[in-house]
């Protein structure tokens, strides 16, 4: 470390206090939903007592965790192996390749991202219900989401970013451009895999609209549906709606936050600069 | 045979349509009084509310043990705000189910524009069938003309109190004496001053169109003696009497008597506030944490036997639906005296038929809680069925919002802006 | 960095392109764009010039064509209005302080810090968690008895954030700002590792200082990055929808924090006026448009 003392003294200073502000409603959300009665008066905020786990037991009772989250797993699946395939070969494409149509494809891209989803809804729910006949199916869950054009952005702004020559030489020698994108590219993309499975994951996964409207059939119904249907649902018929509702954000963020954890380490590791030198 | 049927619907769609736009249309070969056709298996919906489940299982099961043939499967809709997207983009794509049963007046006219439901009225004896279940008061269920619901069941509106803050703030928990608006606000401010509960009455602040069913509404039609907000196609309630109620409800929130924000919890529950406006269903809901009791919704005369807001709950048939001959005996199955008892025995919810109190006598005698809300529901009046319907309450949300709930325009103002808005909407 | 631009300017061999196969690798995505984006939008610009409204399948009803309308109607409405200025209100409050702190904070992350895990796992969490439960906690924090003002006791604001028209948008910025950080912070990680450390080392034996180096190497460094962050960050302020409908409860207070989007869904489903809800929607894309062409501008030539 070559930084002065005080510069990494108020790295540490700005990192917590953001880190705690960052968490603490987390916090706050974990706590309330082992709660028999949550409250949010400052005092309380270390509660001694009131502990219970009734708040889950109710949710399993009522809706079948396991199944949705079966669902809200195959959903999530569809939508990755989507995006990363298909996604990759689109960055690769807008950032290293000069075709035509580039410029136009990259106008609907940010297109893509401008248009709000509302909009499209209904004339999207009539095609794939009623054209394609994928109601109560993955597939016409998965569809609209199939490749993420965020993912198809960071791919995009990924290879760009690399430095030209190693291209260059690989061209030179007369590599075909599958052959490049299988032997460097690829193996060079890894951390910008990481991001987009990341920045994909959480669309589908937490998702309420489109899979509430395409799934009729309950057993289809991924976690975030299921849980939004108890949480509205039983809020009016409970004593305890903020600890039901507490208790619903939990189990919907609970699987993510543990998959993070698992995953994380894949954004430190990736020493970029060493691979391009090397 | 379906194409004659869809041919008879359009001509009936373009009548509605030519009030609309410009088109028209001639094609009216109607078949009234004809028989439904197709038998066969059907899907039906139900809300998620659990008592309610329960209920259509037990009917379903029963059908489907006589009726190898004509199977019914029973799905669950999200209750709520929700519902009514995933009705409309169904009707659109053609995959709506055979039955809803939770369908409510104010979404009525839009799906019939659409063309989506079916006019019950058009079957044999479909009319007579739904009248005399409901009696007169049915009609007031019809959209032009026909029947594309079935008053099913209601949630007649009172004001439900916390006997136990009452009793603390000085009130007497059995006769409170809030009949009139001054006595009302009398007892209101008791509640608060006396530091008893945060909120005297803490009715959702909220901007969604249905809101106002649940504050000014029943109290509107407690004052005019059941006039509904739009009648004869005309707003009514740019006069005296929306003056007094929407006066009233501003009282409350300038000074302070209800919140200007949605609670976070389950305010009765929770005890922040001593007063709601709810239906027979929290009886049921609160009868573990709050001893609850229940009183008319005021006027300013402080008359008895008002009236109040109903808040049905509808039968709709749609017509995606191609067994329609088993979906409308199974929807006379479902709603037949004996079920319509175990829906009130297991859900506490009115059905909308004659003489609740005295078809159901033991029913009432064990529960003597819900007795006050059958002689309710004699008196409860639902939405108008105008065109528009939903716009129409959001303009009148978005108006009553500013004026009463946070006084940035005048009560006159908001009646008179309403009320021309809406004329608007169900003149197109 | 300073490559990107350059390496894809290579000359034209032929009117394909000097690598016609990128088009073959564009076609998945391309094709996925034109049948769930473009088939559906074309339908929307049909509808914002129609008057139109969905009905069943079989169910024919004349739809005449009626030119601007739809768009005369959207543009007169108050209501309409108030959302695009309500949503300059957020964008004014959430875009820079995106950007600024997303860039502060991946800096001060990626210089190598203890429990640098931790902290990542903190900024990640509310990107991670689907809105529909968090607002559910912001409520519990914001309301007039909530946590938030019971800290700040007589400084809280009356009326409260959520039901005062002059706080709900900003309060409603800072919830985006903080929920959507840890994606924006996500990116200026992988940007700055890409940021060549020599210029870092250079730049140390010329004297400068922490502050010095990153703004001279560290800011256009990740120029590109920045531009994204701009574009999505200004995107999605302008498509703010599940914010307002659920933690104002559909825009409130007294339609403070009304969204174009909110009108979209309000008009177009709840109210079955589809028609002028496409013209909100065409109007919303043309205007998020604009301001990303000038984000892109002023961020190349800064």
């Amino acid at each position: 470390m070559r930084q002065t003392s005080s510069l990494l003294w108020l790295r540490y200073v700005l990192l917590t206090i953001a880190a705690l502000m960052f968490a603490f409603p987390f916090y706050f959300m974990v706590v309330g939903a082992f709660q028999e009665n949550p409250t949010n008066t400052p005092d309380q905020l270390v509660p001694q007592s009131g502990w219970t786990t009734q708040n889950f037991t109710n949710i399993d009772s009522r809706i079948d965790l396991a199944g949705s989250l079966v669902n809200s797993l195959v959903f999530t699946a569809g939508v990755l192996l989507g995006t990363v395939v298909f996604g990759l070969l689109a960055g690769y494409a807008m950032g290293r390749l000069d075709f035509r149509g580039r410029g136009v494809t990259w106008v609907l891209m940010l297109l893509v991202q401008m248009v709000p989803f509302q909009l499209l809804m209904i004339p999207l729910y009539v095609q794939i219900t009623s054209s394609y006949g994928l109601g109560d199916t993955y597939l016409g869950m998965i569809l609209p989401f199939a490749i993420n054009t965020t993912a198809v952005f960071i791919f995009t702004q990924f290879f760009r970013a690399l430095p030209r020559e190693m291209f260059e030489a690989a061209r030179i020698d007369g590599a075909s451009e599958l052959r490049i994108l299988r032997s460097i590219a690829v193996p060079l993309v890894r951390p910008a895999i990481a991001t987009v499975v990341l920045v994909t994951f959480i669309g589908p996964w937490n998702e309420f609209l489109w899979p509430f409207l395409i799934t009729k059939d309950s057993s289809m119904q991924p976690l975030a549906v299921s849980l939004a249907n108890y949480i509205s649902n039983v809020a009016q018929s409970t004593s305890n709606a903020n600890g039901a509702i507490l208790a619903g954000a939990t189990a919907l963020a609970f699987p993510v936050v543990i998959l993070f954890c698992l995953f994380q380490r894949y954004f430190t590791a990736s020493d970029l600069g060493a691979a391009v030198k090397g | 045979m379906r194409s004659i049927r869809i041919a008879a619907l359009t001509g009936a769609l373009a009548l509605v349509v030519a009030g609309c736009s410009s088109g028209g249309g001639d094609d009216d070969s109607g078949d009234e009084g004809a028989a439904p056709s197709g038998t066969g298996p059907i899907e039906i919906w139900l809300s998620n509310n659990e008592q309610e489940l329960a209920w259509g299982q037990a009917v379903v099961d029963a059908w489907n043990a006589e009726h190898p043939d004509e199977q019914v499967t029973a799905q669950e809709i999200p209750a709520g705000a929700s519902s009514e997207e995933a009705i409309t983009a169904a009707i659109t794509a053609g995959t709506a189910p055979c039955l809803v049963y939770n369908i409510a007046t104010a979404a009525v006219s839009g799906w019939v524009r659409q063309g989506g439901l079916v006019d019950l009225a058009q079957f044999d004896g479909g009319a007579a069938y739904i009248t005399d279940r409901g009696g007169d008061a049915a009609e007031a269920y019809q959209t032009d003309g026909g029947y594309y619901q079935l008053p099913w069941k209601s949630n007649p509106v009172m004001v439900m109190y916390n006997k136990a803050l009452f009793e603390q703030a000085g009130l007497d928990p059995e006769d409170p004496g809030m009949a009139t608006y001054d006595d009302f606000l009398a007892g209101a401010r008791q509640i608060v001053d006396s530091g008893t509960s945060q909120s005297a009455i803490w009715p959702s602040p909220t901007n969604e169109f249905y809101q106002p069913w649940f504050d000014f509404y029943p109290l509107y039609l407690a004052e005019t003696g059941g006039t509904q907000l739009v009648e004869d196609g005309a707003a009514t309630f740019d006069d005296e009497n929306g003056l007094a109620v929407a006066e009233f409800w501003a009282t409350i929130y300038s000074e302070g008597l209800a919140p200007q924000e949605a609670s976070t919890d389950d305010a009765m529950s929770t005890g922040t506030t001593a007063m709601q406006l709810a239906g027979p269903w929290a009886i049921a809901s609160y009868s573990e944490s709050v001893d609850v009791g229940f009183m008319p919704v005021p006027t300013s005369s402080g008359e008895e036997d008002v009236y109040t807001f109903a808040d049905s709950k509808n039968v709709s048939m749609f017509t995606s639906c191609e067994n329609q001959a088993t979906a409308w005996e199974f929807l006379q199955f479902s709603t037949s005296e004996e079920r319509d008892g175990q829906l009130l025995e297991l859900t506490g919810q009115m059905p909308l038929r004659l003489d609740l109190a005295a078809t159901y006598p033991d029913y009432f005698s064990a529960n003597p809680a819900y007795e006050v809300f059958a002689g309710q529901a004699e008196r409860a009046v639902d939405v108008p069925s105008v065109p528009n319907s939903v716009e129409a309450w959001q303009a009148f949300r978005d108006e009553y919002s500013s004026a009463v709930i946070f006084g940035s325009i005048g009560v006159d103002e908001f009646l008179a802006n309403a009320a021309t808005t809406i004329d608007g909407l169900v003149a197109e | 960095m300073t490559s990107s631009s350059i390496a894809l300017r290579t000359p034209r061999r032929n009117w394909w392109g000097a690598q016609p196969i990128g088009s073959l690798f564009a076609l998945p995505y391309l094709v996925f764009v034109a049948v769930i984006f473009a088939y559906p939008l074309g339908f929307a610009v049909y509808i914002a010039f129609h008057d139109y409204f969905f009905t069943a399948p079989g169910v024919e009803v004349p739809k005449p064509f009626v030119g601007f309308d739809n768009f005369v109607t959207a543009l007169t409405d108050p209501q309409v209005l108030e959302s695009f200025r309500n949503t300059a209100v957020f964008l004014v409050i959430n875009v820079p302080l995106t950007v600024v702190l997303g860039l502060v904070l991946a800096t001060a992350l990626d210089a190598g810090v203890r429990w640098a895990s931790a902290y990542r796992i903190a900024f990640f969490v509310p990107y991670l968690t689907a809105s529909v439960s968090l607002v559910g906690v912001w409520m519990l924090l914001f309301s007039s008895g909530g946590l938030v003002n019971a800290v700040l006791g007589p400084l809280a604001p009356d009326p409260s954030w959520l039901v005062n028209p002059a706080l709900a948008m900003p309060t409603i910025a800072l919830y985006v700002t903080w929920k959507q950080l840890g994606f924006y912070i996500l990116l200026y990680l992988a940007a700055l590792q890409n940021v060549p450390r020599e210029l870092h080392e250079s730049a140390e034996t010329d004297g400068a200082n922490g502050w010095q180096r990153f703004l001279n190497v560290t800011v256009p460094g990740v120029r590109a990055t920045t531009t994204l962050v701009l574009i999505l960050a200004i995107i999605t302020g302008a498509n703010l929808f599940t914010e307002p409908y659920l933690l104002t409860n559909g825009g409130g207070p007294d339609g403070a924090s009304v969204t174009p989007v909110l009108l979209i869904y309000q008009r177009g489903i709840q109210q079955q006026n589809p028609d002028v809800a496409a013209a909100i929607g065409m109007i919303l894309v043309i205007v998020v448009g604009l301001l990303s062409l000038i984000a892109n501008r002023v961020n190349r030539e800064t």
